[in-house]
């Protein structure tokens, strides 16, 4: 599985996946999801919604934001100075607009992804009709699993010597796959 | 005399803010190189050669400077390839 099929330039780009790494796929994706939204709420609101608009305002005057303490928000919203006043200076106007971008990027790959899903479809046919929204979405999949793993480039070799009764093997099982999933993306683009 | 500390003053004021801020990518475990390098062609236009060159340096080197400028335009930049995933910072250009 994870055959890639079609091209981009045709509009054709599908890549097949079975039940499971389907599954194991949206659940990864719906839990970053959650991660990414528990302090932006804003797609809760229309945006020319008057009470959304004021609650913007009023948190983009608030105090300089600091680096988020969960270890996968730090990866995925970074600092983007090494001085951290510098740092939350700049957090302050571009992490609400990051973690948008990040989220709408999710959300697209998971519908892509549920659509076999919902439909009952027989095979899993994934369409990719936006591959570099993909490979972000995936990439970002991967940040924060490597985060929870502590992958170290060392973690290929340890991966292969873990017996499989190890819980965390499965778990590093979807991190390469993941990655041979992206590799293969990148070649058809 | 005071004059000729206003003189240095400006000289030194001068030289500081001659200094093009930089945008550097640092190194991680994660991100693919083909990936890296797909991205540097896609946000800065280099050619597949000259991407391919900076991706080894930061694998190599733990970091590369991948452009230079203006803050708002090296914010920019970090902005886009936090955007993507990479691990980018902005300084000003320490090394000159």
């Amino acid at each position: 599985m994870g055959e890639f099929k079609g091209t981009p330039a045709t509009g054709d780009l599908s890549v097949a996946f079975s039940n499971d790494e389907l599954h194991i796929l949206i659940n990864l994706v719906e839990q970053l999801l959650e991660l990414l939204g528990e302090r932006n709420f804003a797609h809760h609101y229309q945006s020319d919604d008057p009470f959304a608009q004021l609650m913007t305002t009023h948190l983009m005057n608030m105090e300089p934001l600091s680096a988020p303490e969960d270890p996968v928000l730090n990866r995925l919203l970074p600092n983007a100075y090494a001085d951290p006043e510098a740092a939350d200076e700049f957090r302050k106007y571009t992490e609400p607009r990051l973690r948008q971008v990040k989220q709408q990027n999710l959300m697209y790959l998971r519908e892509q992804l549920v659509f076999p899903v919902d439909h009952e479809l027989p095979k899993a046919d994934i369409a990719i009709s936006d591959p570099q929204q993909w490979l972000i979405a995936i990439n970002d999949v991967r940040l924060a699993l490597a985060v929870r793993l502590g992958v170290t480039p060392e973690s290929f070799e340890k991966y292969e010597n873990l017996p499989d009764t190890d819980p965390q093997k499965s778990l590093f099982a979807v991190y390469f796959w993941l990655g041979g999933i992206q590799e293969r993306l990148i070649e058809h683009l | 005399m005071s004059t000729e500390v206003e003189e240095l003053s400006e000289l030194d004021l001068s030289k500081f803010f001659d200094r093009p801020w930089v945008t550097i990518v640092w190194d991680d475990p994660v991100n693919l190189q083909s990936y890296v390098t797909y991205v540097f062609i896609k946000l800065f236009g280099f050619s597949k050669e000259k991407a391919h060159e900076l991706m080894m340096k930061v694998h190599n080197e733990g970091k590369a400077v991948v452009s230079a400028g203006t803050r708002e335009a090296m914010e920019n930049d970090v902005s886009r390839l936090h955007e993507h995933g990479l691990w980018a910072t902005l300084q000003r250009d320490i090394d000159g």
